[in-house]
């Protein structure tokens, strides 16, 4: 004890004796940071409830340290990383029953997402949301419709285990992996492994996704200073969202979301009532996702992303969808419930749809759009998607038998 | 301490040792009539055996039960190696569920669970069985009314402590009560007017019978009424050379090996067994001993299905097993050097530990689709 005091005590005897100026410093160098993050607090809190302004993409979506990758996005050719993603992307051996690949509800002919209203399930299953594009996933730092996962490396298991996404077990999908030589190659080049494991499964994935970006369209040139980028038609929409229609106040920064959670009231997806295979899902996410008995036994509707924190108040709320890419990607909301973006702008013309949980926003006001002015507001609202990103299917590597295979003692 | 007194605390150890002396002298639990056992109830059997058809206890409702415990096939199948969940292909042979209910411990050719529920359990939630997530199974048979009914009708009286959301309401189908349903049912799966039991043996049988107890050793592990120590050993059985030879049952086994969190798997070529239980080098190859009681439906044998016949087991055992490690094999195997007439004795006796042929047709109502819930938002889920 005597000797760890004697240690704890020397660096302050050392700085008081013969180290005051550096003391001092120390401290100047602590004033300056606190000032700076109290300016911070006072810009933030002056900022609170202003939304941040449009903004164009940058020209590739953020690359984590602990998953580099190329920053090359569609159309030019993909590096390594990307190119191992896009196989596995498309590879069924990625699921529970080697079926179905993530390219089944993230299909690039259905906007890289499902064009039914909720999306297919796993076999046996359907699932209980409307599947959400991957292009331009990689901008986005909440993901799924309860904006609860942070990066896409986390959602690809998310998905691929998910009892009514993939259903796969990853005991099974690693071995299927191992088991496909060009794979084993492929991994041993890119992450230097002798054998493939799902984490790097999850890294392509996402490297894969990030490549499917479209920093390029009409509004990203416009916003970057071609003002013949946008139609005098578009441009008038442009004003209508940031004013009379108010859609700014959520749709809002590069991706066109706040990525912050509100209740607009949408209707019930009408499967719910109709449908026996969806009643099944319905009940399995009130059990799955860890609900009280009397949310399992009364709840009707889909509480949103009350199932994060189990907080009343946020019965109902989702996370705001980015608006770009949306030229392919109906149905709209997340229940698909709206089919076409007429009825999207009609549904917010209206105020939203109905307070179920108490908990609407009150954002939403009837706006009282003109037909012209709808109509600007539409093609405002196209002007963020480009052309349709399309790939091929790429033929996916075969399993052979390990080259010594024979049995030994 | 007084001499008497240490005398008699080492009264019982002695006597332990001399037990322990003439069991290794080679006194074995008697083979002998299976026990009865308390009777199924009928209403869980009726509603285990709907369940135990039924597809939607898979993942992708490709699968049921019976698909690899086949109610024609002796309630395993007659392929050597077993289907599996579709992506993947089993490495070894289905086990018969008739008279599991007899074994008590020790489920899976590699004993890895002691418990019949829990193994259930495992059948429906591992990946290359049925690769269920049991939450959602629970909610498919809740929304088929005939089940639901049935699952009333048989649970009404009982409240279930376990099996997750739902159970404060009695007669509700959970997964509990499915598996609690399907063991009723195999509880229905044993023996029925088997002539060993009923002291039916002919003469020639009566020889294999000595032969089965003395000279050719089978006693030794497979003992008792039904005819298992249900403990692991080592006989040697050559590995099938289709499970490394086809990727698709190589991976399945790696799956599972990196499921039980066997070391060295991507190195393996042989069926570890019992190691992947002990995680002891010296059980490497070893497995439980499997029953024989009704092996006259459950060809082809071994955990592999690596022989056809009963001849081939038979002289498989005559050559006193295969070949493994020094040390590894069972000290039991041992040439037995049987004459052409003993084997044909042997083998008598064994087709006379099986009974009537037990069948059981696919119940009607067995059904693959779902029907909304009238009223859906006025009635409580």
């Amino acid at each position: 004890m005597k000797n760890k005091s004697k240690v704890k005590s020397m660096p302050l005897k050392a700085l008081i004796k013969g180290q005051k100026s550096k003391l001092v410093k120390k401290f100047f160098i602590l004033f300056i940071a606190f000032m700076l993050i109290a300016a911070a607090g006072v810009v933030y809190a002056a900022d609170a409830g202003k939304s941040r302004p449009l903004m164009p993409l940058p020209s590739n979506p953020p690359i984590p340290t602990d998953n580099p990758s190329g920053t090359n996005v569609y159309p030019s050719k993909m590096d390594k990383k990307q190119e191992l993603g896009y196989l596995l992307f498309f590879d069924p051996k990625v699921s529970g029953d080697g079926s179905i690949s993530c390219a089944d509800c993230h299909d690039p002919k259905q906007g890289w997402g499902f064009a039914d209203p909720i999306s297919r399930g796993y076999p046996g299953t359907v699932h209980w949301r409307n599947s959400q594009t991957a292009v331009n996933s990689g901008y986005l730092n909440k993901i799924f419709w309860e904006g609860n996962t942070f990066s896409l490396e986390a959602q690809a298991p998310a998905a691929a285990t998910g009892g009514v996404a993939g259903n796969g077990s990853p005991d099974m999908m690693e071995s299927r992996v191992r088991f496909t030589p060009e794979y084993v190659q492929r991994f041993k080049e890119i992450f230097g492994v002798e054998w493939p494991n799902m984490d790097h499964v999850w890294d392509a994935m996402a490297a894969f996704e990030r490549y499917l970006s479209q920093p390029d369209t009409p509004f990203d040139k416009f916003m970057k200073g071609n003002k013949n980028a946008l139609s005098a038609k578009a441009q008038k929409g442009m004003e209508l969202f940031k004013g009379k229609a108010n859609c700014a106040a959520c749709h809002n920064g590069a991706m066109l979301t706040d990525e912050k959670f509100y209740d607009l009231g949408v209707a019930d997806a009408p499967e719910f009532e109709e449908s026996g295979l969806q009643q099944v899902t319905v009940r399995y996410q009130f059990y799955a996702k860890g609900s009280a008995e009397e949310v399992y036994r009364t709840y009707k509707h889909d509480p949103g992303i009350y199932f994060t924190q189990k907080r009343l108040e946020d019965r109902g709320k989702f996370r705001t969808a980015p608006l770009r890419y949306l030229k392919y990607t109906a149905p709209y909301m997340h229940n698909g419930t709206l089919f076409t973006l007429d009825e999207v702008i009609d549904f917010y013309n209206n105020g939203g749809g109905v307070d179920r949980w108490g908990n609407k926003t009150k954002i939403l006001k009837p706006l009282n759009l003109s037909k012209d002015e709808k109509e600007a507001l539409k093609e405002f609202l196209l002007s963020t998607s480009g052309e349709e990103i399309r790939l091929p299917v790429p033929k996916v590597p075969d399993y052979a038998p390990m080259a010594d295979w024979q049995p030994k003692k | 301490m007084g001499l008497g007194k240490r005398f008699l605390y080492a009264m019982p150890v002695m006597i332990l040792l001399f037990i322990t002396s003439i069991a290794m002298a080679g006194d074995y639990p008697d083979i002998g009539p299976l026990p009865e056992r308390k009777a199924p109830d009928s209403k869980k059997a009726e509603l285990g055996k709907m369940l135990f058809f039924d597809a939607r206890v898979s993942g992708d409702a490709a699968l049921s039960c019976a698909s690899c415990h086949n109610s024609e096939q002796g309630f395993t199948t007659r392929m050597p190696l077993s289907d599996a969940y579709p992506g993947s292909k089993h490495w070894r042979n289905a086990s018969t569920l008739l008279n599991v209910v007899y074994k008590g411990k020790a489920y899976g050719s590699d004993g890895r669970l002691d418990d019949l529920d829990d193994m259930m359990r495992d059948m429906i939630t591992d990946s290359m069985n049925m690769n269920m997530d049991m939450q959602i199974m629970q909610e498919r048979f809740k929304q088929d009314e005939k089940i639901a009914a049935l699952t009333h009708d048989a649970y009404k009286e009982t409240g279930w402590g376990k099996g997750g959301m739902g159970t404060s309401q009695r007669g509700e189908m959970t997964h509990y009560v499915a598996r609690n349903a399907i063991g009723q049912f195999l509880e229905t799966l044993t023996s029925k007017n088997v002539p060993f039991d009923k002291g039916n043996l002919s003469p020639n049988a009566k020889k294999g019978r000595e032969l089965f107890e003395g000279k050719a050793g089978c006693i030794q592990c497979h003992n008792g009424p039904y005819f298992s120590d249900v403990k692991p050993h080592n006989t040697g059985v050559p590995e099938n050379p289709e499970v490394f030879k086809d990727p698709q049952r190589h991976f399945t086994y790696v799956a599972y090996m990196m499921f039980m969190g066997v070391d060295n798997r991507m190195n393996w070529r042989r069926d570890v067994g019992y190691y992947t239980v002990s995680k002891d080098r010296k059980d490497v190859g070893k497995f439980i001993t499997p029953t024989l009681r009704e092996l006259k439906y459950t060809a082809p044998y071994m955990h592999n299905g690596i022989f056809s016949t009963l001849d081939e087991v038979i002289e498989f055992y005559n050559q006193g097993g295969g070949e493994d490690r020094p040390g590894m094999k069972d000290a039991a195997m041992k040439p037995l050097g049987l004459t052409a007439g003993e084997k044909e004795a042997l083998k008598e006796f064994l087709l006379n530990l099986s009974g009537d042929p037990i069948t059981v047709e696919m119940p009607k109502g067995v059904k693959v689709e779902y029907q909304p819930i009238p009223k859906w938002k006025e009635v409580k889920n």
